[in-house]
C-alpha cells in the first residue's frame, strides 16, 4: 500500500508545518491526525485534487477516548472523529483522524464534500453526541427520537437491565407513536405542488415488501415518487457497544447476527481484524475451511435474495425452490458446524473444529446438484419477460454515483467496475483461488441480479477448489492467543494449564493497537475496525456494514419512479436490517 | 372452575352389518358446537405476516416445502393484523419497535394468540443491551415460547403444534348471552419436563467427527 505516499501528498499540499502526524497502527491503512479545522480542506484535497484521489467515503465514525489508557504518540483528544477514505485508483485506504475536546464537542460537517457523510454524521451525533455544523438535517438516526443520552459514550449504560424495567403504558405508546409521526416540512418537502396536493405514504416499519423493520416515507405525486426518506434504527441491537463488554472471543457470536444471512462470513471479517491486532498466523487448512464456509454462506444468502426478489415481483414459485437449495447448504453447514444460520464457528487463529469425516461427499453431491438448478432459475427468473420488464432500466445508478455514495459489492460491480476485495486485496487465502469477478454494465436492478447469479457460479467454483485442494494440517494456530488453545497446548504443565484457564475463563488479552479488516461479504464490503486498549475486550469496535450506505442511496435511485419500482429496487439492493442498524 | 374437555370423536370403521344407530354414528358427526369451533380454530390459525430479525428467516423457511407449514393450516400469511389469529414475535424486540408492535397486536382480532420465537423474544437472549426489550412478555401475553437462536424451523413447527393443541382444548363462550362467560384453557406444561425422561434415556450421543 502507498501509506507514506499519501502523507507526502498531504505535506506537499499543506506544508510541513501543518500539524499532521502519522499514527502507527497494526493494519496497513495510513492513519493521519490532522487539526480539526483542517479536516474540510484535507478531505476536499484527497477527494478532488490529490493524485489518484480518494473518492469514496468508506466509513465515518468516532471514538470516545476519555477512558483510553494506551494512546502513546497520539494527540490529546476527548472524542476522535475517524474518516476512512478509499481510493479505487490506488487500491488503498487512508484514515484521517481529528481530535475534539470537551464533553459535547462540535465539528464541521463534511456533507458538502461527501454527500454520503449525511447518515454517518447523524449516526455519530446519535451515538456520541457530537454535533456537526452545517449538516442539513442533524437528527437521531438509530435511537428513537425520544431517547435520552448517546449510547456509545462511555458513561451511557450498556445493559438494558441496568436501565430499570421496561414498561409499556398506553401513554408511552401514544408518545412514541406521536414521535414517529412524519412531518414533511422537517425534511424540506412541500405539501403541494403547482397543480396538485402531494400524498405522503408511510411504508413500514412493518411491511412485507421492505424486507424487515425499516420505514420509507414517500412523497407521491399521483403514483410518481417525488422523494423518499428511509427511516432506520428499528433494528439497532447495540452490536458496537456489545463489543466493549464481551471478550474478544465471546464476541464472535454477535458478529454472526450482523448480516444474519451471511452466517460465518461475518466471523471472518472480525477474526481477521483480531488476528491482525494480535499478530496471529492462521494455518492453511483453517484458511481453506473458512473460505469454503464463507462461500457456502454467500450462496445461501444469494439464494434467499434470489427467491425473495422474484417473489416481490410476483413470481411465487422460485422462492420455494431457492429455499430448498438453501436447506441443502444448511445440511452441509450443520454437518460441519452443528449450526444453521449462526454457527459462530470461526475462532481467533482458526476454526472451532476440524472437518468431520465424510464432508467431501456432501460437498461433491451439492456441487453436482446445484449448477443445473441455477440454469433452471435463469429460465424461471432472469429470462422471464415480466421480471425483465420490472427490473431493466429501473433503479439505475452510474459508477460515479455508486462511488460517491459508498456503494460496494454487487451493486458497484453492476456498473461495470470489477471491484472485489477478494481480488483487489486478497484476504484470508483468496489469492490461491481461481475465480472471475462478474460485472454488469447498466447498474440497474436487472444487472445487479445478473451479477449476483454469476457470483453464485463463481462461489461454486471456489468451493470445488476447496474440495479438491483441502490442505492437511492443523485447523487452528499454535499461537498463544489462539482461542481456545489447541489441545496440545493445554494442561501439560503449570504454564499451559494457567494459559488455558485464563484464555478460556477470562479471555485472551489482545495487545493495544488499532486494526481494520474488510472482506467481500454477501451484501458488499463488511469490515471491523477494532481498537484494543490492551484488555480482554475491545475498547471500541466499529462495524462497517455495507447495507447502511446502500439504504442511504435508495432515495437517489427511486425518484421519478412508482412504488412498484421501489419494491424492485429494495429487493435488488439486497440488504439486511441487522446490517443497516447493527 | 374447570370443565372436562372432549376430544373430537373418532369415526369408527364400518362393519358389515350395521344398525341404524351405527350408520348414523359413522356418517354423522356429533359434537358440541363449542368443540367444533375449537377444532376449527386450532386447525386454521392464520399468522400475521410480521418479522423482526433473524428468526423471521427461519419462520419463513418453515413455510417452504421441506417443513411445509401448510400441513397445519397455518400457511395463510395475512398482510394485515385484522385478518390474523396469531402474531409470531420472530426476532429481537427493539425499544424503538415495541410501540409499533403493541399497536399491531391490538389490531389482531380476538381470539388471538402470541408465539414468542427465539431467545431474544423470549427473554432478550444474548442482547442485554440498551436498545432491546428483555422479552416480549414485558408487554404482550405470550402463549408459547420457542427456544433457540434462531430456533430450527422444526422447533417452530413444534411450537405451533403446541399452540394448536392448546387452542383445540380452549373453551370460549359461544356468545355473550350463551353459557358461562370466560375462557377456559388447559395448562401448558414446559416441554423440558415432558421430554426429560426420554432425553435421559439417551446413552450414546453422536460425535461431531462424522457427518
Amino acid at each position: 500500500m502507498t501509506g507514506s505516499d499519501v502523507f507526502q501528498d498531504l505535506q506537499r499540499e499543506f506544508g510541513p508545518a501543518s500539524g499532521f502526524a502519522v499514527q502507527p497502527v497494526r493494519d496497513d491503512v495510513p492513519t493521519i491526525w490532522v487539526p480539526r479545522e483542517s479536516v474540510t480542506p484535507v478531505l476536499k484535497f484527497l477527494k478532488n485534487s490529490a493524485p489518484q484521489p480518494y473518492r469514496m467515503l468508506y466509513d465515518l465514525t468516532a471514538i470516545d477516548e476519555r477512558k483510553r489508557v494506551h494512546r502513546e504518540g497520539q494527540p490529546e483528544s476527548d472524542f476522535t472523529l475517524v474518516y476512512h477514505l478509499l481510493s479505487l485508483e490506488r487500491n488503498a485506504d487512508v484514515r484521517i483522524k481529528a481530535a475534539l475536546q470537551g464533553e459535547y464537542p462540535t465539528a464541521a460537517s463534511v456533507t458538502n464534500i461527501f454527500p454520503a457523510a449525511n447518515w454517518y454524521e447523524r449516526e455519530v451525533w446519535d451515538m456520541f453526541g457530537i454535533k456537526f455544523d452545517g449538516h442539513p438535517n442533524l437528527r437521531r438516526i438509530l435511537m428513537p427520537p425520544t431517547w435520552e443520552g448517546h449510547p456509545l459514550r462511555k458513561e451511557h449504560p450498556a445493559r438494558a437491565t441496568e436501565m430499570g424495567p421496561f414498561q409499556m403504558s398506553a401513554e408511552r405508546v401514544d408518545r412514541e407513536q406521536e414521535a414517529l409521526r412524519f412531518h414533511p416540512e422537517e425534511w424540506g418537502m412541500k405539501p403541494r405542488g403547482e397543480n396538485s396536493e402531494y400524498l405522503f405514504l408511510n411504508l413500514g416499519p412493518n411491511h412485507p415488501g421492505v424486507h424487515g423493520v425499516i420505514r420509507f416515507l414517500l412523497q407521491l405525486d399521483g403514483e410518481e415518487i417525488l422523494d423518499v426518506v428511509p427511516e432506520i434504527g428499528f433494528h439497532h441491537r447495540g452490536a458496537e457497544k456489545m463489543a466493549e463488554r464481551q471478550t474478544w472471543h465471546t464476541y464472535i457470536p454477535y458478529t454472526d447476527r450482523i448480516d444474519y444471512l451471511g452466517g460465518s462470513m461475518n466471523n471472518l471479517a472480525y477474526v481477521l481484524a483480531v488476528e491482525k491486532l494480535a499478530g496471529v498466523d492462521v494455518p492453511d487448512r483453517a484458511k481453506v475451511i473458512r473460505i469454503m464456509l464463507s462461500e457456502f454462506f454467500r450462496l445461501a444468502s444469494h439464494l434467499v435474495w434470489y427467491g425473495t426478489l422474484a417473489q416481490d415481483l410476483g413470481a411465487l414459485s422460485p422462492v420455494f425452490f431457492t429455499f430448498n437449495d438453501r436447506e441443502r447448504i444448511f445440511d452441509i453447514v450443520e454437518a460441519i458446524t452443528g449450526g444453521r444460520m449462526h454457527p459462530s464457528w470461526f475462532r481467533i487463529g482458526g476454526v472451532a473444529q476440524d472437518l468431520p469425516q465424510g464432508w467431501e461427499r456432501l460437498v461433491e453431491d451439492f456441487l453436482r446438484y446445484m449448477p443445473a438448478r441455477l440454469r433452471e432459475y435463469d429460465m424461471l427468473v432472469l429470462q422471464n419477460r415480466i421480471f425483465k420488464g420490472r427490473t431493466q432500466g429501473i433503479g439505475a445508478f452510474t459508477r460515479e454515483e455508486a462511488i460517491e455514495w459508498g456503494m460496494t459489492g454487487p451493486g458497484l460491480r453492476s456498473t461495470g467496475l470489477g471491484w472485489d476485495f477478494r481480488k483487489q486485496r486478497p484476504y484470508g487465502g483468496y489469492d490461491q483461488f481461481e475465480f472471475d469477478i462478474p460485472v454488469g454494465a447498466n447498474g440497474d436492478c436487472y444487472d445487479r441480479a445478473v451479477v449476483r447469479v454469476e457470483e453464485m457460479r463463481q462461489s461454486l467454483r471456489i468451493i470445488e477448489q476447496c474440495r479438491k485442494n483441502m490442505p492437511a494440517g492443523p485447523y487452528k494456530s499454535a499461537h498463544p492467543l489462539a482461542t481456545p488453545p489447541v489441545k496440545e497446548r493445554t494442561m501439560h504443565d503449570i504454564e499451559t494449564l494457567i494459559a488455558h484457564f485464563l484464555s478460556v475463563s477470562w479471555g485472551p488479552v489482545i495487545p493495544a493497537g488499532e486494526a481494520f479488516a474488510g472482506i467481500e461479504a454477501t451484501k458488499g464490503n463488511n469490515g471491523y475496525y477494532l481498537i484494543s486498549d490492551g484488555g480482554i475486550h475491545a475498547y471500541r469496535a466499529r462495524i462497517r456494514a455495507p447495507s447502511f450506505p446502500h439504504i442511504q442511496m435508495v432515495p437517489l435511485i427511486s425518484r421519478g419512479l412508482i412504488i412498484a419500482d421501489l419494491i424492485a429496487i429494495l429487493g435488488s439492493v439486497d440488504f439486511v436490517l441487522a446490517d443497516v442498524d447493527r | 372452575m374447570t370443565r372436562t374437555i372432549d376430544n373430537v370423536p373418532n369415526l369408527t370403521p364400518a362393519s358389515s352389518r350395521e344398525t341404524l344407530e351405527e350408520v348414523v354414528k359413522r356418517s354423522v358427526l356429533l359434537t358440541r358446537l363449542e368443540d367444533l369451533l375449537a377444532w376449527g380454530r386450532s386447525n386454521s390459525i392464520w399468522p400475521f405476516g410480521f418479522g423482526l430479525s433473524c428468526c423471521f428467516v427461519e419462520m419463513a423457511t418453515s413455510l417452504t416445502s421441506k417443513y411445509d407449514l401448510a400441513r397445519f393450516g397455518s400457511e395463510i400469511i395475512r398482510g394485515t393484523p385484522r385478518e390474523s389469529d396469531m402474531i409470531i414475535i420472530a426476532g429481537t424486540m427493539f425499544i424503538k419497535m415495541a410501540p409499533v408492535v403493541q399497536r399491531l397486536y391490538e389490531q389482531v382480532m380476538a381470539p388471538r394468540w402470541v408465539i414468542s420465537m427465539g431467545s431474544c423474544a423470549n427473554s432478550g437472549g444474548m442482547y442485554d443491551i440498551y436498545s432491546v426489550v428483555q422479552g416480549v412478555d414485558k408487554f404482550l401475553p405470550v402463549d408459547v415460547y420457542v427456544p433457540g437462536c434462531p430456533p430450527n424451523p422444526y422447533a417452530f413447527v413444534e411450537g405451533l403444534n403446541l399452540l394448536q393443541r392448546a387452542v383445540g382444548t380452549e373453551r370460549r363462550p359461544l356468545s355473550w348471552v350463551v353459557g358461562p362467560q370466560g375462557v377456559y384453557r388447559a395448562p401448558l406444561p414446559a416441554r423440558r419436563d415432558a421430554k426429560r425422561d426420554h432425553r435421559s434415556q439417551a446413552t450414546v450421543l453422536r460425535g461431531p467427527d462424522e457427518v
